[in-house]
Order: structure tokens, then C-alpha cells, then sequence
């Protein structure tokens, strides 16, 4: 099928900068898209079959996909030689950066141009607030953190580039001057989320988070620790009242009650690197003749890194800004948060601004990847859990979380709140009191990365309920079964979740499993020199943020082939082939085609946006609405586990609109219903088997017949929407038909026959309501996980021997891909639980010098690659939806691991990882 | 620099100037445009830069390319991933990689596939013992990191195309 190869604008923003994605000049070489559109027009495409990805024939081939493959020669139109940058980052963040000793490099490493933080200030380029800091540390300053870049090196050539940059490896080249010690900076954002239910489960909260509001405390010390105590002023709310509250369930879990069991615990959680195999690169050309940035990326949030290259340069002095920029992206080899909003695209666009007319290419290598590539958030947590003895029931819950966001502020109050948040995981308790801050420090930026902020707190959590479970005594899983929070119940901020909590099944599974089952007769086989133990976990994980966005356009040809296009970002996560899943449901043919991370294919949506999703006010969102074409928010980035269902969404939708107002007439002509026959209303009771349509008594229709007939009657072949997500759906009707139709888009268009696109106004919406932002999540997925370790007592070396988890995911799109990332999750939480450390200043990734061989990643014999057992539960009913999982399957996996260390050495570790020096000293 | 002459896929390639330092992995990808051939760690860790040496006995290994310079190649006959294919037609590995899901981003892909033909080649020539295959594989593909997956279906795929021919890979 061929290609759109319409040249378009997306938007044009307030800068006066157009912003989209348009085609390239045709040239021998195939156009971006044609490259990043899988299977490919002639490819063989192993979805279809149900037997792969549909990136799979790419990907074994060494097909160029991701950003790192392409030069500007594999760009048609581009000029075909590549020059090459250099981000010179600081190893220090103590000392004054006075410069770099450029004569020291040799004659043949020498630089083309330079770029120094007093050049973006001439070039009058702005940072968006979301990366508030310098992008270049200037000269007479102390760098804000380790890894803070001070230099962009831009070099004509490869070899000049590749000399400097192992030139510039070890630190010596940049001069520091006085010591000033590192700098201070206020907290990213402190909260607390306190909540007192009421006398029974139906009544009202007395104190709620969904109620109050959200609350901070108004004072910080010198350190920028918050003062949480209630004090007469306060910002943020009513925080006295919380906070008096919070206090009260203080008091109660110190009071020495005898019928309170009360456990409490100090946990530290580490600082990790995400890893992903393909470090950050881009490339940039500024053609200074047409006063166009031609970017290709890699992220996970193409339309953010869009918009943040345009606040760059939307005030430049005229020399340098852009008419217009052409962002394209690319498939992204490995993610898991770690190339979701980072600060990279930044750079690739100044490279190519500060050496106009030929395309620059930013890579980093390995140590400069873990020197300033985003980190998980290092925690540090105090927990109590009060147990009425008699009952085992929880009846207080109380945790102070501190996290080191390290440089930047990036995602370090979201993480603190999400962490915060799932603190109580799968259960229930009527007084819980949490406080959470992110602090700045002069660590590599902590960001996004896969379970963030859950990871660290359910952790503490799982841990410290398996030994409130010992000293009741009482057995884990019906310790756990005691205080589930039932469907139906309140989270810490007072609010029901809106889908299906199973973990009465998910702990049902656990118990009945093998390894649970025999964990004792196991332990007694011990051998000479070997522990062995078993350890249980289980949590549910909010999927979303609470602003998500998915844009999907879908088109059927005469011939019944379908293309799919979709802003979501193939990182793995198999969205590709979820979407052309998702679609064979409602069209019967899988996808044909699938093109992925696309932010320009929608502008006959004509969509804008004003405000801040999170923050703006019920007022400010209704006055907005009247705008037929405005939308809280236009895309969102491929992240917090919302590929299958949000990722899917609008694609799916469209596919519904094709199917009931294009396929499913055209079927009945062919079938000859005529007009006011009962049967033409029965549209949701046919389904497809394979690519035939079926209804019953009537004989089946191929896809390729219905498709040329839908054609011909000039129904609607193709659609595109806007999906948009506060813990709801949007939802808007829309003239089509002779229909006022409702769907869960706020936006859309369809096109009639062959015809063009058509935007469609809607005639209502219904945005969430704004108050929803208080609710934290409405969405959760469930994963609990059994392991067994057996521990080699002289060496303390763990070797995790058995391992099972259960995942309950609602409709799986692909049973394949979610297992496939249980398994990978899994693997990451061994990582995490026994190999991976940074650490946080000056002995770690900031300083340079850190590659895989220092920083040990799980390997296959690191796994039971053969006894790792992923049960993925059905879903509720046929109807229930996708949910996201490829969070929540590597979290539980941490805690069962320390658990079942627990159980074979008897000592609770409270710091991660735990290494075989630890064990071995608790063992000695 | 140094003149520089192998065979990549079957095709020779050179002669070459190249510096003497220039990595093998970017000389593939840089000064060839092969970029099937990934770049993880420039370490020799991570393995995604392995490729196919094939020696003159008949013999074939891997090799990483990102610390190991160009010039060490002078010689030498090598297949990458673009050169499993012939005339599109995917080799049994590849296929079973497809069908197994093995991997997820790919990134590291291009790595076990060489690995896991290298093995597959091997067995041919001096098959094992059905109870030494998993172990095998295990030895085989453990230097090759992937941080998607969690390997099993990497060691799945390889070991499905063996116990599908047992009569060429096992004794």
C-alpha cells in the first residue's frame, strides 16, 4: 500500500515556528518513514500469521530502524556527509569549571566550532521549564550536578570526532578551578497524603486526599528537608488539617498498645541505570538556506521533544532560529523510561544550529551514556505497619520517603508522588499517613524509569509485610488475603479503582503453586554449604498519568489491506503489533502496515491545546471545550506501561467507525439486508474468524470483498481520532451516518470511499472532570511472583533457582508480548535486587568512567531462563480491556527475592543490592 | 594508516586506508554504512557488536568489533546480519527468532544471531548429546547481554531449530 506522502504542517506554536513532520525530496535512498513503516509495503509480515512482531523480519535482517543506523546519506535530500558532536560533560560538581584545554587535544582531534554556555546566551535560546537549569554549565560556575554538560564539540570528521572523544574520556581536559562544594537547590516537591476512612466501608472518608486536596507542608529546613510537622502556615492547601491527622496516626502507632502489633522498617533502595542496549543519539541539519531544523530522534516522547526544540528556539536572535522544524523518529532500541523526556533532543538540535548547513550527528558511547543518561531515583524509607493482633488486620499504616532527583528535577515530583501513593500496594488500611520529597542533589538526574517510584516503595512494603505476617504469626499469603483491598475499595487518596483488582486470584495462584507449595519440603533438602529459601510478593500498579493521549489513524484499501499509523513509540514493548492486533479485532486483518511514533499524520484533526492538563481549573477546561477542535492535551509520551491501553485506543476506535460505517453496510449489501431489515442493527453480533466476516445464518464475506464494496458505496474507509485519558476516557459525539455518535475520542475524522480526510465537529464532549488530577490512579494491573534462591554459603552467591509470576493484564493483545515482558521484568528485578548499584556522587556514573564492565547487568546464567514460569490470567469477561503491564511484572519479583533470601538466611536485608559480601557477612 | 582488504558476506571489501586505531565497529558502520552491526558498550561487553569470523579450516567464531581494530580484520572473511538472508529467504534462526519473540527492541539481536549460527554451525560439525543442549546454548549465548527480554526465548528459538533437525546438531 502506498505511503501518505503529502508534505504537511502539524503546528505552528507561538514561537512563530513551524513544527511537524513533512516528507523528504525523494532520492534513490527509501524516505525515513518508508524505513520506519513495518512490515513494509512488500514485506513479509509474520502478525498476519499470529507467529511475530511485525518489526520482526526488520530487526533479524539489520534493517536500519533505529537513530542510531541512519547518516545523512540514508537521508534523501540531506547532504550526504555526516560531521559529529561532542557533549563534553563535567566530572565534578564540587570545583568552579573554568574551561576546556582544547590546545591539549592533538592537531588531528581538534573541534570545527565550539559551543559554550555564553553561545546559547547570544543565541537567545530558552530552556523549558521541564529541564529548568543550565544546558551548558558556564564557565565560573560550579556545575549542578555530575554529568551536567559544559561543552558541545562539533568536528568535521568521523576521525577527528572519535579521537576526541576518547581524548576527552578521562576528565583531564576540563579545568576546575576553587572548591565551592556542590550547590544547593530547593526540594523538587514535597507531599503528604494522609487519609482517615470513615466508621464503616460505605461511609465517607473522614479525611481524604480526593477530598482535601493534595497538601505540602510550607517549610523546609536548610537542607530543603520539608518540615512536616503542622505549622500555622502552610502552602498548598489545608495542610495543618492533614497534617494534625497525620500526626494522630503517629501518636497511635507509638503509643506501646498491647493489642497493636506494630512493625517498622528503614529501607534504602539503590540507584540504577536503565541500560537500554542503544545509547542516546540523534541527528541534526540545519538548512540555513531554507532556515529549516531537520531533526531524527529516538525518544519515547516525540511530541514532547518536539515542542521542548521549539521553546529552545522560539525567542533565538534571528541568526539562528529556525522557520521551521521537521522532527522524525525513529524505533528506540530500549527504553524503560530512560529516553522518556530526557534533555538529549536538546542538544542534537543545537549541534546542528551551531554548524548550520551540514547534519550533525550527537551519539553518545557507553560511559557517556551512563555518565548523563537518566537514573532511577534512589529512596530512602522509614515504614510502620500497625496490626490489630487479633484479627491480623491492618488498622494504621505510616511511611517517609526521601528521594535523590539528583540534578535536574525531571519526573522527581511525579516519582515521589506515585511512589508515595502505591506505598500501602494491595492493601487496605483505614488510617494511612505517607510523606514523600524529592531533593535536588549533585547526582546524574534521576528521571523516568520502568515501576518508578512503586518499585522503591512496594518493595519496602512486601518486605516488611512478610514480617509482620512472621510476628503475628501468621501465614504470608493469608496475611496478605486478610488486607486486600477489595474491588471497590479506596486508595490512600480516597478514590475506588475504575477497572477489575484481582489479587484474591493473583494470591490464590501464588499459594497454589509448586514452589510456594513444597517451599518447606525444599528448604529441608538442603546440601552441605547451600541455603535455600522461598519468598512471595505480590502488588498491583497504576498504568497512565493521568494525561494520556493516543492519536491512530487507520485506512483500508479496495484490496482490503489495511495501513495503521499511531504516535505511540516502538521500544520493544511489541506496540506495533498490539496495535495491528487491537485492529484485526475490530477489522479482521491484522495491521498491513504499521508506522509507528508518527506525531504529524493527524492535522485534519486540527487540534490545539491551552493549558496544563494536570493543574488547569474545571472553568478553564469548560470554556476551552467550546473549541470543537481543543483537546487537554495532543500526545503524550510511550510510557507508564500505557502501550496496550492507551497506545491502542484511538487506533482502536477508528477501527470501529471504519467497521461500522464503512465495512459493516457494505456487508449488508452484499449479504442483501435491505433497508429496515431488523438485522441491520446487529452490527456488534458479527465477528471475524480469520479475515472472513461472520453473522450468524448469513454466509461469511471476506475482508479484501467487503472492503472493494465499502469502496464502491463511498463508505467510510478510513478514520483518525484523538483519544485523551484522565483516569476516563474523553468522550464526544460526532454527525456520521445520520448518527449523533458517542465513542470514547474527542477528535476525528473519516474519509468516504478514496476520498480525503474529513474533520468531523463534534457535536458534545465530555471531557474527566479536572478534580480527577487528585486521584493518583485509577488504573491498576496486578503481578504477584514465587521464587525460590538457593545461596552457596561460602561465597554468598544467590542463584535463583525457580521463579513464577501471574500477571492479570485484562485483554492481552498479544499473550506473546506480555509474557515476553514478564520475563524481561523479571530479569530487570534480579538486576535490581542483586547486581546493579550506582553509586551517587563522585565514584559514580557521573564521573565518566563507568561501563558495563563495572556496572553488572543480569546474564542468561544469572536467570532460571528454563524454570521461569509467566501464567497470564484470561481476562474478566470478553469485554474487559487491555491493561497495562510492563511495569508491574518486574516489581514483585524484588521483594519475593529478599523474602526468599530471608527465609534460607534468616536476616532481612534493607538495602539494595544485596551482594554476596552481605550475605556472606551475615552468614560468618 | 593501513590498507585494509576482507570479506564481508561473501564480497570483498577493500582495499581501505584506514587509521589504525578506527574500531572494526566503525568501520562497518561508519566507512561502510553497515549499521546491522550495533554499537552497545565500546567495551566488549554487551556483545550487540559480535560478528562472524570465518576461518580458513571451515571453522567460524565471533568476534566483537567495537574494541578490536579494523585493521585486525585485514584478511579475514566475515558475515554480518545483513548476510544471513540469501535472496530474502530468512535462515531457520532467524525465522525461529521471529516466531519465538526472542526479541523484543532488537538492538542486541544482530549479536545472537551471530552466536547462535556460529553454535548451530558447530553442532553440525561435531554434534552433542541431547542432555548437553540446554547447557550448550547456555555457554554459547552468555556473553551477549539483552535487557528486554530476559533471554529464555533467545535460548528457546536456538534450541527449537536444533531439536528440529536432531539428526544434523545431535548424536
Amino acid at each position: 500500500m502506498p505511503l501518505s506522502r503529502r508534505e504537511f504542517v502539524a503546528w505552528t506554536g507561538a514561537s512563530g515556528i513551524a513544527l511537524g513532520l513533512s516528507r523528504l525530496a525523494l532520492a534513490e535512498e527509501p524516505e525515513f518513514i518508508a524505513r520506519e513503516t513495518l512490515p513494509g509495503p512488500l514485506g513479509l509480515n509474520p502478525g498476519i500469521v499470529g507467529k511475530g512482531r511485525i518489526d520482526g523480519v526488520a530487526k533479524v535482517t539489520g534493517a536500519k530502524l533505529y537513530v542510531s543506523d541512519f547518516r545523512a546519506k540514508d537521508l534523501p535530500g540531506w547532504p550526504a556527509d555526516t560531521s559529529h558532536a561532542l557533549l563534553v560533560r563535567s566530572p565534578d560538581a564540587s570545583h568552579i569549571y573554568e574551561g576546556l584545554d582544547l590546545d591539549r587535544l592533538t592537531a588531528d582531534a581538534r573541534p570545527s566550532a565550539v559551543v559554550a554556555a555564553e553561545d546559547l546566551v547570544r543565541a537567545g535560546t530558552r530552556v523549558p521549564a521541564f529541564y529548568s537549569g543550565d544546558l551548558l554549565c558556564p564557565a565560573g560556575s560550579t556545575p549542578l550536578y555530575l554529568g551536567q554538560p559544559v561543552a558541545l564539540l562539533i568536528f568535521a570528521t568521523f576521525d577527528a570526532y572519535d579521537r576526541a572523544r576518547v581524548q576527552f574520556r578521562d576528565g583531564s581536559l576540563i579545568r576546575f578551578g576553587a572548591e565551592t562544594g556542590p550547590l544547593t537547590r530547593p526540594n523538587y516537591g514535597a507531599w503528604r497524603f494522609t487519609r482517615i476512612a470513615g466508621a464503616t466501608p460505605d461511609s465517607p472518608d473522614v479525611y481524604a486526599p480526593i477530598q482535601e486536596g493534595w497538601i505540602s507542608p510550607g517549610f523546609s529546613d536548610g537542607g530543603g528537608r520539608p518540615i512536616w510537622r503542622p505549622l500555622p502556615v502552610a502552602e498548598g492547601g489545608q495542610y495543618a488539617k492533614g497534617a494534625t491527622y497525620g500526626e494522630e496516626i503517629r501518636k497511635e502507632l507509638a503509643a506501646n498498645n498491647p493489642e497493636l502489633l506494630v512493625v517498622a522498617g528503614d529501607f534504602e533502595t539503590q540507584s540504577i541505570d536503565p541500560m537500554f542496549l542503544e545509547p542516546e543519539c540523534g541527528l541534526a541539519w540545519y538548512d540555513g538556506g531554507n532556515r529549516s531544523l531537520e531533526l531524527i530522534l529516538g525518544v519515547q516522547s516525540p511530541y514532547e521533544a518536539a515542542e521542548a526544540v521549539e521553546y529552545l528556539l522560539g525567542e533565538a536572535a534571528a541568526e539562528v532560529k529556525p522557520d521551521r522544524i521537521n522532527a522524525q523518529f525513529a524505533y528506540v532500541g530500549g527504553g524503560f523510561g530512560g529516553k522518556d523526556h530526557t534533555p538529549f533532543p536538546l542538544y542534537v538540535a543545537l549541534a546542528g544550529l551551531f554548524f548550520p548547513d551540514r547534519p550533525v550527528r550527537l551519539a553518545h558511547d557507553r560511559y557517556q551514556q551512563f555518565q548523563g543518561g537518566i537514573k532511577r531515583h534512589a529512596f530512602k524509607m522509614k515504614t510502620q505497619i500497625g496490626v490489630d493482633r487479633a484479627s491480623g488486620k491492618i488498622v494504621a499504616f505510616a511511611a517517609d520517603h526521601v528521594l535523590d532527583g539528583g540534578g535536574l528535577a525531571n519526573y522527581s515530583p511525579s516519582v515521589a508522588v506515585v511512589g508515595a501513593t502505591a506505598a500501602l500496594g494491595i492493601y487496605d488500611a483505614p488510617k494511612v499517613d505517607v510523606t514523600t520529597v524529592a531533593l535536588h542533589s549533585r547526582a546524574v538526574t534521576a528521571g523516568s524509569m520502568r515501576g518508578y517510584g512503586t518499585l522503591q516503595t512496594m518493595t519496602a512494603l512486601e518486605v516488611l509485610i512478610d514480617e509482620a505476617a512472621m510476628a503475628l504469626p501468621l501465614d504470608p499469603i493469608e496475611f496478605r488475603r486478610r488486607n486486600l483491598l477489595k474491588t471497590g475499595g479506596k486508595s490512600m487518596t480516597g478514590t475506588p479503582f475504575t477497572v477489575s483488582v484481582r489479587t484474591p486470584e493473583l494470591l490464590d495462584k501464588l499459594e497454589q503453586h509448586a514452589i510456594w507449595r513444597d517451599r518447606v519440603v525444599e528448604k529441608s533438602r538442603v546440601t552441605a554449604g547451600t541455603l535455600v529459601g522461598t519468598g512471595v510478593a505480590c502488588v498491583i500498579k497504576d498504568y497512565g498519568t493521568g494525561a494520556d493521549c493516543s492519536l491512530g489513524r487507520i485506512e483500508v484499501a479496495a484490496d482490503g489491506s489495511i495501513s495503521v499509523w499511531a504516535d505511540a513509540v516502538e521500544m520493544g514493548n511489541g506496540i506495533g503489533t498490539a496495535i495491528a492486533n487491537r485492529v484485526a479485532l475490530q477489522l479482521g486483518g491484522v495491521g498491513h502496515t504499521v508506522a509507528v511514533a508518527q506525531i504529524g499524520m493527524f492535522d485534519e484533526l486540527g487540534l490545539v491545546t491551552s493549558g496544563d492538563p494536570y493543574t488547569m481549573t474545571q472553568e478553564a477546561q469548560d470554556e476551552a471545550a467550546k473549541n470543537p477542535r481543543w483537546v487537554p492535551a495532543i500526545s503524550s509520551a510511550t510510557s507508564a506501561s500505557i502501550g496496550a491501553h492507551v497506545g491502542t485506543q484511538a487506533v482502536a476506535q477508528a477501527a470501529g467507525i471504519v467497521f461500522r460505517f464503512g465495512l459493516w453496510p457494505a456487508a449488508l449489501e452484499l449479504w442483501g439486508i435491505p433497508k429496515g431489515d431488523p438485522r441491520v442493527y446487529l452490527w456488534e453480533e458479527a465477528y471475524w474468524q480469520g479475515d472472513e466476516l461472520i453473522m450468524s445464518g448469513l454466509p461469511p464475506l471476506p475482508l479484501s470483498k467487503v472492503a472493494a464494496k465499502a469502496h464502491e458505496q463511498k463508505g467510510v474507509t478510513g478514520a483518525m481520532g484523538h483519544a485523551f485519558s484522565r483516569w476516563a476516557w474523553s468522550q464526544a459525539s460526532f454527525p456520521i451516518g445520520g448518527f449523533d455518535w458517542e465513542i470514547d475520542l474527542d477528535a476525528l475524522a473519516v474519509r468516504y470511499g478514496g476520498g480525503p480526510f474529513q474533520s468531523l465537529d463534534r457535536t458534545s464532549v465530555a471531557f474527566p472532570p479536572t478534580d480527577y488530577n487528585r486521584i493518583g490512579t485509577a488504573f491498576v494491573s496486578g503481578c504477584g511472583t514465587a521464587v525460590r534462591v538457593e545461596i552457596e554459603a561460602a561465597t554468598g552467591a544467590v542463584r535463583v533457582a525457580k521463579a513464577y509470576s501471574v500477571v492479570e493484564c485484562g485483554q492481552a493483545l498479544s499473550t506473546e508480548l506480555v509474557s515476553g515482558q514478564a520475563q524481561g521484568g523479571f530479569a530487570m528485578a534480579v538486576g535490581q535486587t542483586l547486581h546493579e548499584d550506582l553509586p551517587l556522587y563522585e565514584d559514580g556514573p557521573g564521573n565518566g568512567q563507568w561501563n558495563l564492565g563495572d556496572y553488572v547487568i543480569p546474564r542468561a546464567s544469572d536467570l532460571p531462563i528454563h524454570d521461569l514460569e509467566i501464567e497470564v490470567l484470561p481476562p474478566i469477561s470478553p469485554k474487559e480491556g487491555p491493561k497495562g503491564i510492563a511495569e508491574v511484572v518486574m516489581i514483585p519479583a524484588v521483594p519475593a527475592l529478599l523474602n526468599a533470601i530471608h527465609d534460607a538466611t534468616g536476616h532481612r536485608f534493607n538495602r539494595l543490592p544485596v551482594t554476596p559480601d552481605m550475605i556472606r557477612g551475615v552468614l560468618s | 594508516m593501513t590498507s585494509l582488504s576482507l570479506t564481508i558476506n561473501g564480497n570483498p571489501v577493500g582495499p581501505i586506508e584506514v587509521r589504525d586505531e578506527l574500531s572494526m565497529n566503525d568501520f562497518l558502520r561508519e566507512i561502510l554504512n553497515m549499521t546491522g552491526t550495533k554499537f552497545g558498550c565500546g567495551a566488549a561487553q554487551c556483545l550487540s557488536c559480535a560478528v562472524i569470523v570465518d576461518n580458513p579450516d571451515g571453522s567460524s567464531h565471533t568476534n566483537p568489533t567495537c574494541v578490536v581494530p579494523a585493521v585486525n580484520f585485514n584478511g579475514k572473511a566475515i558475515r554480518t546480519v545483513e548476510g544471513h538472508a540469501k535472496d530474502g529467504v530468512l535462515t531457520p534462526l532467524q525465522r525461529a527468532f521471529i516466531e519465538h519473540f526472542a526479541f523484543q527492541c532488537g538492538y542486541c539481536t544482530a549479536g545472537f544471531l551471530n552466536e547462535g549460527q556460529v553454535l548451530l554451525e558447530r553442532l553440525a560439525s561435531a554434534p552433542i548429546p541431547r542432555e548437553a543442549l540446554e547447557k550448550t546454548i547456555l555457554e554459547a549465548l552468555d556473553g551477549h547481554l539483552c535487557r528486554c527480554t530476559g533471554y529464555v526465548r533467545y535460548h528457546d528459538a536456538v534450541r527449537d531449530v536444533i531439536l528440529a533437525d536432531p539428526g544434523r546438531y545431535l548424536t
